[in-house]
């Protein structure tokens, strides 16, 4: 049984704001990190998310779904990966671009003072944790990231605090050490049979998420996850982005989420579900 | 935007469909909007929130039992259009009028209830418990009965694509609501929808709404799999509008039933190109998934049409 955590309740309603692409590059051979100057001043919390789209001529029919990795008056921070059509138009755009920014959405990651904390992020599910690190890790929390390969790990955005793990071991000579294996098998590694009560915080795709699941588990750590769902309207009206609930139905990941109690969720039905789908937003040979 | 010179109605302001007056032609699609509880705290593009000079809200489809809906994935963007295969996932009708009527009422939401059901009986059972429940709310002026939605295996489907099925189905619900509109939401999955729209105002409706989302379908092509886990769903969007449009011309045409015009209208330019074919309202809907303030938008165009 995993125990449950409490998340927080969103500060600061959402707003549609128009913005400009200030800055669009790759951090890494997968991510893409997008500085945004808005038109008005927000906030958000680490682990809340927004909806992005073209503002004009190429308006996408829906928005993307993209975690908020810095919100400081107008300066929009975004970190994402290109995985299909809609991602990859958001890529192709250059400096002075105008968007349209729905947001903040969501549920953010609770953040402790007082308890130790593990952080697993894998891939693109990085920016969420990164905040969260950012607005208030403490020295007994564990920060571990985990990446396909050398390449894919945006070593600029890692100060040394984070431990990372790659599935496949490279040839980072400037780099620093990196753990091969997952980010899960890596963390255990690394904890070993230190049984310091944690709270696991997690993001990135689902197997990395069950994973976190089942250590929180077998520890009895609460545990909350930011669920990565494809979704249509991002503010919780049209319910197309539902994760299943253990109670039975489902819990839509825009509002109830996307960071959810690991404790509410039906693991089974949920990683069923993971491998129904396509792999990318849109099958990339129509665009 | 100038307002065309064969516009000959007062676009912005209330009209009439059966025994109620509406208070804008501008109206949200059942289940682009949820239940109309939803988004309230959103303000931008002007508006301090995205109900702003909406004429009423079309909730999402209620059915008389809970429904947990489809396994996700259940929305696809195709590029041109939105799939959905949202599987009428809803609270059911009990806790509809339990918890949602009243947060509506509170909220200040005008609204018209969309209800499926399995058998035409079940329509007039629906109407009736909900008429007993909110006969009291001003906010509420009426019944639009989903008659087509593709997404669910059982019923639905095979009520609009008959017109014999279509009429029972109306006249279940007619007697139930002596003072409130009752609308036929239709299947433009059909040869002709002509006939389904006659049969409804036979029955008793006020007005069919034309037309719900046609049958769709896109494949990875990597996998060569459908995107969606039950294949087929709901497709919607502004590549439908013109689909739309030639089956509300179709209606007004060969019938002269009023029609509320609805598929792929996101802007004020498209609200007028249905006016255009003789529809007396429209609805919003996925273009409300992109950005919350698209209906509110299209209302304030038809109020700013410079003369």
């Amino acid at each position: 049984m995993i125990p449950s955590i409490d998340l927080p309740r969103p500060a600061t309603p959402p707003r549609r704001i128009g913005g400009r692409v200030v800055a669009n590059r790759p951090v890494s051979s997968s991510m893409i990190r997008m500085g945004i100057e808005l038109d008005e001043s927000s906030a958000f919390e680490p682990g809340q998310f927004c909806m992005l789209n073209l503002d004009g001529p190429g308006e996408m029919i829906l928005g993307r779904p993209l975690s908020i990795l810095g919100l400081d008056g107008a300066d929009l921070d975004l970190v994402y990966k290109i995985v299909g059509s809609g991602t990859r138009r958001l890529g192709e755009l250059q400096e002075g671009a105008r968007v349209a920014f729905l947001g903040p959405l969501g549920v953010g990651f609770p953040l402790v003072a007082d308890a130790a904390h593990l952080l697993l992020a894998g891939g693109v599910g990085l920016p969420p944790l990164l905040a969260w690190a950012r607005s208030g890790a403490g020295p007994d929390d564990l920060l571990c990231f985990g990446g396909r390969d050398d390449g894919d790990v945006p070593w600029e955005l890692l100060d040394d605090r984070w431990r990372v793990s790659v599935d496949r071991a490279g040839d980072s000579p400037d780099r620093r050490e990196a753990f091969t294996g997952n980010v899960v098998e890596m963390a255990r590694s690394i904890l070993g049979r230190d049984d310091r009560p944690r709270r696991i915080l997690a993001c990135g795709p689902t197997p990395l998420l069950r994973a976190a699941a089942d250590l929180a588990r077998e520890r009895g750590w609460p545990c909350a996850v930011s669920v990565e769902e494809r979704m249509g309207c991002g503010y919780g009206v049209c319910r197309g982005c539902v994760v299943p609930r253990r109670e039975g139905g489902y819990l839509a990941s825009c509002q109830q989420g996307p960071v959810l109690d690991a404790a509410a969720i039906d693991w089974t039905r949920f990683a069923a579900a993971a491998g129904a789908g396509p792999a990318d937003d849109r099958p990339e040979e129509r665009s | 935007m100038k307002r065309p010179e064969w516009l000959d109605f007062d676009p912005a302001g209330p009209f009439t469909l059966g025994p109620r007056t509406f208070p804008g032609r501008i109206w949200t699609a059942s289940g682009c909007f949820g239940y109309g509880l939803d988004g309230h705290d959103i303000a931008g593009d002007g508006f301090p929130t995205p109900f702003a000079g909406i004429g009423c809200v079309v909730t999402k489809t209620v059915t008389p039992a809970p429904r947990d809906g489809n396994p996700p994935p259940r929305v696809w963007d195709s590029g041109v259009g939105a799939l959905n295969s949202i599987g009428l996932e809803n609270v059911g009708l009990g806790r509809f009028l339990d918890e949602v009527v009243p947060r509506l009422d509170a909220l200040g939401v005008p609204f018209v209830v969309s209800l499926a059901g399995t058998r035409p009986e079940e329509f007039g059972v629906m109407a009736e418990l909900l008429n007993a429940a909110a006969a009291g709310i001003d906010l509420w002026h009426g019944v639009e009965l989903n008659l087509s939605c593709p997404n669910v295996a059982e019923g639905g489907v095979d009520f609009g694509r008959d017109a014999g099925m279509v009429r029972r189905c109306v006249e279940a619900a007619r007697p139930r609501l002596p003072d409130r509109a009752l609308l036929a939401k239709l299947t433009p999955n059909v040869a002709r929808i002509a006939p389904l729209a006659a049969a409804a105002a036979a029955g008793g409706a006020d007005a069919v709404t034309a037309v719900n989302t046609l049958i769709g379908m896109d494949i990875d092509l990597r996998t060569g799999r459908p995107v969606l886990p039950r294949r087929r769903g709901g497709y919607s969007g502004p590549a439908i509008l013109p689909v739309a449009l030639a089956k509300v011309d179709e209606i007004v045409q060969e019938t002269g039933v009023p029609v509320v015009g609805v598929g792929g209208a996101a802007n004020v330019g498209d609200v007028l190109k249905f006016f255009a074919v003789g529809a007396v309202a429209v609805q919003v809907g996925t273009a409300i998934m992109n950005n919350p303030f698209a209906a509110a938008g299209a209302a304030k165009g038809l109020l700013d049409l410079e003369a």
